[in-house]
This record gives C-alpha cells, structure tokens and sequence, in this order.
C-alpha cells in the first residue's frame, strides 16, 4: 500500500514539474510538412525550459482490408529481413534533425519505456532523452484507434502547452482532417502547419476581448523564444459601425505586446468577413495566430467558429491558443 | 476496442475539466459525452436509416421478409464503409438480425454461416500464414535478379510477373507480405535517401501491389471473392435433381480457364502504365542487385525443410485441381494446413496471431445474408429496379450491361474490401443476369474480377493495404496511377468477356 501511495506522489511530482515547463508534442507523420514543424519547435523549444515530444500514431489494423490476413505478418517479415518500420524510421529522421540543429547531444540519458496495448503485440514504445538541467526529448511510438483520438490520447498522458501537427492529411477516400479533429477537442494550443515557411512572422487576430487579448499576450511571449521574434497585429470589423471598436481592440493589443517587450511590426483594420480577411492578409506571415473563443467542445462542433473556419480554410499555418 | 475505451475515458475525463460558458449545455455535453456519438455518427445514422426502411410503406413487389434482408444489407453496407464499429461487430449484427428481424431458427442461421466458400478462406488464410513463414522471399528475389538481368524496368517486369504467378495460386495477400520486403530492401539498398528514389520505390511497390491484385482473379484461390462467387453459383442455381445445372459447379480447373487468361494479358500492361507514370531515378539497379545477393548466399542452400514446404504446396495445389470436385476446395485448403502444422513448418500460434478470424467470421455472415437475399425475393426485387432504371441507357442487356455491372462493382470496391463486395453485389448480379436473360456465369465473372480494379484506395485490395502499410507510397500515388490501371482493366476485361469467352461455349 505504502509503495502504491509512492507512486502515486512520484506521479503527481512528475505532473507538477510538466505543468511548470513548455512542452510541445510534435506530431510525425512522415511527410515533408510534419518535419517543417519540427524543424519550427526546435527553433522555438531551444531554451532548457522546453521538452519537445515526438509523437508518432500508427492505427491498429482491421484486418479486412488486408483480406483477413494481419498486417503484422507483413511487417515482423519487414523485421526479419532488418528494415526498419515506417514510425521508427519517421521517428529517427526526427532525431536526426534535432541532433542536427544542435537542439540535443548524444551523451544524454535515455531510458525506454513500453507499455502493452490491449490486442496488439507491440503496443506503446517510449524513448526519453533527459540532460542534466531536466530538458527531455522523447520519442514516442504510438497505437490508437485512429491518428486524432492517439493524439487527443497522448496529451491526457502528460499536459502539453503546444500540439504541432500537419495541416491536412488525407486518408482513403473519406478525407479525415486529422488537424481539425485535434483543434476542435483538444484542451490546450495547436499549430496546424501547413507550407510553413520560418522568419515571416505571426499574424496576431483579435476581437479585442479579455480572451483573445490573455491570448494576443501569451503568443507574444511564444514569439519571444524565437531568435527575432516578429508580430503584427488585426483585427476585423463587419461593417463600417464597428471599425472603432476594432480599431481600438488593435490598439489595446498593442499596448499588450509592449509589455513582454516586444515591437509590433504592423497593423491592420479591416472591413469585411473575418475568415476571408484574415486568410487574405495572413497568406504573408509564417502563422496565423487566432484566439480560442471559449465555446466547449461540442458547441464548436454544432456551430463552427471563426478558428475552426480560418484552420480549415487558410493557405498557411495557423495557430489557435487555448 | 480497449484503446477506444481508453480514448472515450480521456475524453470524458476532458469534458469534465472543461468550464463551459453556458452550464445547462455544458451539463449535458459532460454526461452525454457527445463525443463518443460524434465519433460513432455513421452507426447511428445507419441504425436510422434501418428503421426508416422498416416502417416504411413497402414498395410493391418486395415482400415482408425481403424488405427486412434490404434493410439489413443497406445497413451493412453503411456500416462496411464507414466503419463506425470493428467491423465483426457487423458480421454479429448480421446473425442476430437474422434471429430477430426475420424470424429464422437460431441453429438455422448458425448452420448457414459456414460452407465450403467460408472453409476455404479460413484454411487460405492459415495456408498464408504457413507460407510466409517459409522465408523463402529472399531465394525469390534472386531467382527473379537471375533471370532478367540489373535494369531497372526489366526487374520491375520480373517481380510484377513472379509475385502475378505466385499469388493467383497463393493468394494476393500472402504474396504481398512476401514480396515487400524484396521490393523495399531494392530500394534500401540503391539508396539511403528516400527522397531520392521516390520514383524508383512508387514503381517496384506497386510493382508488387498491382502485380498480386490483377493476379487474384486467376484462380478461385487467388482471392476471397473467388470463392463467394463459386459458393453464390451453386447455391443460386444448381439443382441436383437435373443434369442441366451443372455447368453452375465451377470447379479449379474451369475458373482458370475464364480468369487466367485476363490476368496473363495484363501483366504487361501494368509494367507499361507503372513505368510510364512513374519515371524512376535509376535505370540499373546492380549495386543493389549485388548486395542482395551477398544476403542470399549468406542463407545457405536450400534446406530439406524448404522443400518439404514446396512440396506440400505443390500437393495442395494438385488437391485443388483434381480433388476439389470430390471433397470441396475448402477442404483441401484445410488439409493443407493441416500438413504444414504436422510437419512443423509452422506453429499453430503463429497462424492464431497471422489469422484475423473476425474477417472469416465476417465473410460468413455476409455470405448467409447473401443466400437470405436470394430466398425472400430481395435480391431479385432490386435486379429489376436496376435494371428497369438502366433500360433507358440501353444498358439492360448485351455488353452495355456488362459494362454497367462492371462498373458499379469497381465502385463499390474501391470503398469496401473487395471480398465484401462481392458478397453484397452477387446476389444481384446473378438475379440481374435471370431477369435480364443473360448468362449468370458470365456476369458472376465480371463481379468477381472487377473487384479486383480497386485500384484506387490504399484499402481497396489486400495487396495495396499491405504495401501501402511500409509507408513508401502515398495515397495520392494510388490515384495518380490507379485510374489508368482501372480502365485498362475494364477495357481488356470486356473485351475478354466479348471474344474469348464465347469460345468456351458459354
């Protein structure tokens, strides 16, 4: 019983300590555009305060499509003849590009870690790399029913501030937006990138509300991890009536980007529909930045938001802070 | 099914942290957990759709039972595409709406699941599972290396026919599983950037996927479906009491002679439309093709287990061509396995993990379904619909029908496995071709082989499935390819079904 309590300290520690670092779970998919995000969450994630997680979903496999015959005797014939299987090999390539941005070195401890899934013989497989000021990388090899809920999975393991996931991925012939999915139901910020290009800046959007200023202020600090940090600020007013009001929203958000010390770059006004100009003048920048309206879950879903319009319909990267 | 569990208690776990701005809908989203219902919408929406049908006015000419097994395949249907549940949970519902919906005896229904069609799948699969065990995929590769020499199409060429020829006997899945690892290791060993062999890798994988998916119309044993539409024939048509049926049992040898022609034709093509489409970065592979060969010395020769394996396939072949009459395909399929357990070529855990038997159960209850629409009037109900909906395209009789049929199954295909789409289409088809006054044997062969053309989507055949699964291709490859195989097949298909088969008399 007394270990059992142990545990179960030395579990809410490791929680506490996670709550205080900026831990961002980049998603690996294999493709161009998810490395282009892990190559933007090292540039962000280089200071001793922040854990970058590599996180790779493989689907557990419903046997039918593959004419009854598992697919796992597919890939322990793969391993038998030593290749090495596609989320080990995405996962590697990773590394490889952290190490190569100087983000880790190779004397750090590693410990690995597996974990059974029910049903499925390889189950979840864990590779952390901590040096000595407590800064980890892990990779993480992961089995979900599909990529969204792995993802959605992986942060109930560990909080995260920052999911980075590929924009669009398309699977089959029911397109499933993984991004979106995640966006809609996860509790903390998501980068969607897509074409993301470094060094362009953020595209900060507000409505001037508490909300979207805490988050005008909290992208303002992101921005600060990177080496010259950039951020313009807009905001959309419907017709002619609200132009002040949004004039001012810039205004007030200025003022708070001032505070973290940052200068903003320019300043935009527009009259029109809110996901169209915000698309319009954010296909420049590196990120569009959106607030999280506050709306729960499900209401998001019933309703859409201005957030989930512009993710699902923006040329660029774009991130909803939460 | 554990995960999903996990997945919904996270997310319940989620809501319950979540403060919602407005609390009696918060109250609701947190003890309803609406995402558990979004995530399963599909099965919902199928359930909906299932009792609209039920309650509906019936349309004339369909009988009571026969709108119950309708709902009930349209159910199905929904459920096999979109995949809201695992799928056997599908093949559950199946039996129990059998019980409950139609009123049949439940040992009725449990005795109608497993035929000879259900047998043979399940000892394919074990024989599958026996086989790759066998390891011999990298005594193939150098047997294919040996034989066309270093360029890069010729190889390509090579593996299209050997993994063809291997899996119309073996099964395309099985040969797929083999033959992947030859295919990446070619790849691997030209060069260590992917980004750099892309082309090469996109035209030896599909190489080997398309090479084994146009190979499983050869024999009854090449594929599932195969087998479902032998089954179908018997059970649709033939009589015992008159002589005049018989040409409905369509044994080994016979299926061979309509199929395997199709699918020698179109060997070449797909090298032709591969190397066309993709233009791939090297056009000798000699560096990787002397690696590969240092892999294959270091295994030896041949061992006497190996040719035991040989031989014991060898056998089972034979058993399918002349015993299959006698004893049923099915049977032979188990005998086989049966022989590879003895010999100790394979262990029985290996076939229990390498099996997955929620699909034979599947098949199982489709196939009962299947025989279900043909006993209450359903499946002839919708084969006058469709076809009295075709007439005004001229397309109810002739070549104009065929061309129809073979399309709707190409499109059903590329959604659902094509052994589930057989066993959906066949009972119409084959009541279409009595309606119609064409020849149930020819359109019987037209569904099972265009089931093949899922060409299109990584879920389509097994073979795509299982190379798509090394993750060296993309699912836009598929379509930048797969439509041009498609049509070629269709075309070569038809033209087959025009010209050749009348020659034998059908």
């Amino acid at each position: 019983m007394a270990e059992k309590d142990d545990i179960q300290r030395e579990m809410e520690a490791e929680h506490e300590r996670r709550l205080s670092r900026f831990r961002i779970l980049v998603c690996i998919d294999g493709s161009e555009e998810s490395f282009r995000g892990l190559d933007y969450a090292a540039r962000m994630g280089g200071a001793d305060d922040c854990d970058i997680v590599l996180l790779y979903v493989r689907t557990i496999d419903q046997g039918l499509h593959s004419g009854g015959l598992q697919i796992r005797v597919a890939r322990e014939n793969l391993l038998n003849w030593g290749i090495e299987l596609p989320g080990v090999r995405y996962l590697r390539e990773g590394l490889d590009l952290l190490i190569g941005q100087g983000q880790m070195v190779e004397d750090w401890n590693s410990i690995h870690t597996h974990t059974d899934v029910e049903g499925d013989p390889l189950g979840d497989n864990k590779i952390e790399y901590r040096n000595n000021q407590g800064k980890s990388i892990v990779l993480k090899l992961k089995t979900a029913h599909d990529p969204a809920s792995g993802i959605l999975d992986q942060y109930e393991l560990g909080p995260y501030s920052l999911i980075i996931l590929g924009g669009d991925r398309k699977r089959g012939f029911f397109p499933r937006q993984v991004a979106q999915q995640v966006a809609l139901h996860a509790p903390c910020s998501v980068l969607a990138t897509r074409e993301l290009v470094p060094g362009r800046g953020h595209l900060i959007c507000t409505d001037g509300s508490e909300r979207s200023l805490e988050a005008v202020r909290r992208d303002a600090l992101l921005a600060k991890r990177f080496d010259k940090p950039m951020v313009s600020i807009m905001s959309v007013a419907r017709d002619d009536g609200e132009k002040a009001a949004a004039e001012q929203a810039v205004e007030r958000a200025r003022n708070v980007v001032a505070e973290t010390g940052l200068d903003v770059i320019n300043t935009y006004v527009n009259i029109g529909d809110p996901v169209e100009e915000i698309i319009n003048v954010g296909k420049d920048y590196s990120l569009i930045v959106l607030s999280d309206d506050g709306k729960s879950s499900f209401k998001r879903m019933l309703f859409g938001s201005v957030p989930s319009k512009v993710l699902a319909k923006a040329h660029n990267s774009v991130l909803i802070i939460r | 099914m554990a995960d999903a569990r996990n997945t919904l208690a996270g997310l319940a776990a989620r809501s319950v942290r979540r403060v919602a701005p407005v609390p009696s809908l918060g109250r609701i989203t947190r003890t309803l957990n609406l995402y558990y219902f979004w995530e399963k919408r599909w099965f919902f929406i199928a359930m909906a759709i299932g009792a609209v049908m039920l309650v509906m006015p019936r349309p004339a000419g369909l009988t009571e039972e026969g709108m119950v097994v309708l709902t009930m395949s349209v159910v199905a249907t929904i459920l096999f595409v979109t995949e809201p549940v695992p799928l056997p949970t599908v093949a559950l519902m199946i039996i129990v709406g059998q019980v409950v919906l139609l009123g049949l005896g439940s040992t009725e229904v449990a005795r109608s699941l497993m035929t000879d069609s259900v047998l043979f799948i399940m000892g394919s699969l074990m024989l599958a599972v026996a086989v790759v065990r066998q390891k011999l995929d990298r005594r193939i590769a150098w047997f294919i290396v040996r034989i066309t020499g270093t360029k890069t199409s010729r190889i390509c060429l090579g593996i299209s026919v050997v993994s063809g020829v291997l899996a119309s006997f073996v099964g395309e899945h099985t040969v797929a599983a083999m033959m992947l690892p030859v295919g990446i290791t070619l790849i691997t060993l030209t060069s260590d950037d992917p980004h750099k062999v892309r082309n090469l890798a996109a035209v030896v994988l599909f190489s080997i996927s398309y090479g084994c998916s146009v190979a499983g119309i050869g024999t009854p044993s090449g594929g599932a479906r195969n087998a479902i539409m032998i089954g179908y024939w018997k059970e649709f048509f033939y009589n015992a009491d008159d002589p005049s049926t018989a040409i409905y049992l369509v044994d080994y040898l016979k299926w061979m002679l309509y199929a395997y022609p199709m699918f020698l034709l179109q060997l070449p093509m797909v090298t032709a439309i591969l190397l066309m489409t993709f233009r791939p970065e090297y056009r000798d592979l000699s560096r990787a093709c002397v690696k590969l060969r240092t892999q294959v010395e270091l295994e030896g020769p041949m061992k006497p287990s190996d040719w035991v394996a040989i031989a014991i396939f060898a056998l089972v072949l034979t058993g399918w061509i002349t015993l299959s009459a006698d004893l049923g395909m099915g049977t032979v399929a188990v005998m086989g396995a049966i022989c590879f357990l003895v010999a100790g070529l394979v262990r029985w855990e290996d076939i229990n993990s390498g099996v997955n038997w929620g699909v034979v159960l599947l098949y199982a209850a489709a196939i009962s379904l299947g025989v279900q629409m043909k006993e209450t009037g359903a499946a002839i109900w919708i084969a006058e619909s469709f076809l009295s909906w075709l007439a005004p395209f001229g397309a109810d009789h002739g070549i104009g029908l065929w061309a129809a049929v073979s399309v709707l199954t190409t499109g059903v295909t590329n959604t659902m496995s094509n052994g589930a789409a057989v066993a959906v289409l066949g009972p119409i088809v084959l009541k279409m071709a009595v309606v119609a006054n064409e020849s149930p044997i020819i359109l019987g062969f037209i569904t099972a082989i265009s089931s093949a053309f899922a060409y299109l989507t990584v879920v389509g055949t097994p073979a795509c499935t299982i190379v798509y699964a090394a993750g060296y291709l993309k699912t836009t490859d598929f379509l930048k390819v797969g439509w041009k195989m498609a049509v070629m097949s269709t075309v070569m298909m038809l033209a087959g079904a025009a010209l050749y088969w009348p020659l034998l008399g059908v």
